[in-house]
């Protein structure tokens, strides 16, 4: 029998570009993970994620780092949130799940998101276009996390400086998503 | 229009999806005497109000959740939203 590898081929893989006053470009090994808070284990789950991580889960449309900041919690309502994290080899999951020790379900996402990182002087007037949220820093502070939808596809917004958003859109669109924003880009430079 | 979402804030009705009539949230009892008669009612029949309406909003483009928001079929004010958990269970329902 033929003996056959599998190589992994992200959509959006090596992106990395500048433009006037933004910076555009797909983080590299980005694991993502939901995690589901059970009904009725709400407050044993929001325990286990804090022990584990050293940070309470945040409200929902909000996000905090680990205590360590290798890993972002993003709460996006009331019983789910993602962990998002940089993790090379494809077992992000197991990973999360060891930690949980069993008090919440989680899953596997990393393969169903693509991500973007825009930052820059420039980034919310290039994003004002097409993202429907207020991106205004008294309106979307630090930390703060919207799902939305952005030309019509389904999008995770995350302020995580300043100037700088993680966008995670659904892999089997990234390379439409990322046409989205270069054009948003190129209209408002 | 905008809906005030009780958790994520004021939120492009774009991003939502209209289901209708609040009045799913309470789906008869199966065992009833006249469960058919109320099935009926249930599955068919809808007021039509010119004024306050309770209706069921779904944030598909959002956190998944679903709302029951009390707008004003005329002047498509919206008065009051909530979550639709919180209302099933303020009428007695388990879940």
């Amino acid at each position: 029998m033929p003996e056959f590898t599998l190589t992994s081929a992200p959509p959006l893989a090596g992106y990395d570009q500048s433009f006037d006053g933004v910076k555009l470009g797909a983080p590299v090994d980005l694991a993502i993970v939901s995690i589901a808070l059970p009904l009725g284990g709400e407050v044993a789950a929001e325990k286990a994620i804090k022990s584990a991580y050293g940070a309470a889960l945040p409200a929902p449309g909000k996000s905090v780092l680990s205590k360590d900041g290798l890993a972002r919690l993003v709460r996006l309502s009331s019983d789910a949130a993602f962990v998002i994290f940089t993790h090379a080899t494809p077992d992000a999951e197991p990973h999360v799940a060891e930690k949980l020790k069993g008090a919440a379900y989680t899953t596997d996402q990393t393969d169903v998101w693509s991500a973007l990182e825009i930052s820059g002087a420039k980034a919310r007037t290039a994003l004002e276009r097409i993202c429907p949220i207020d991106l205004h820093a008294d309106a979307f502070a630090d930390g703060d996390a919207a799902r939305t939808s952005m030309e019509h596809l389904g999008t995770l917004i995350i302020r995580t400086g300043g100037d700088a958003f993680l966008l995670l859109s659904a892999s089997s669109s990234a390379k439409s998503f990322l046409h989205a924003v270069e054009t948003s880009i190129h209209n408002t430079a | 229009m905008i809906i005030n979402h009780p958790h994520l804030g004021p939120r492009d009705a774009a991003e939502f999806i209209y289901l209708g009539d609040a009045s799913l949230i309470d789906r008869p009892d199966w065992q009833d005497e006249n469960a058919t008669e109320k099935f009926y009612e249930y599955g068919y029949l809808r007021n039509n109000p010119a004024g306050e309406h309770q209706e069921l909003w779904y944030h598909e483009q959002g956190d998944r959740s679903w709302l029951v928001v009390t707008r004003n079929t005329l002047t498509h004010e919206i008065t009051k939203v909530e979550m639709a958990r919180d209302v099933a269970r303020a009428r007695g329902r388990s879940k």
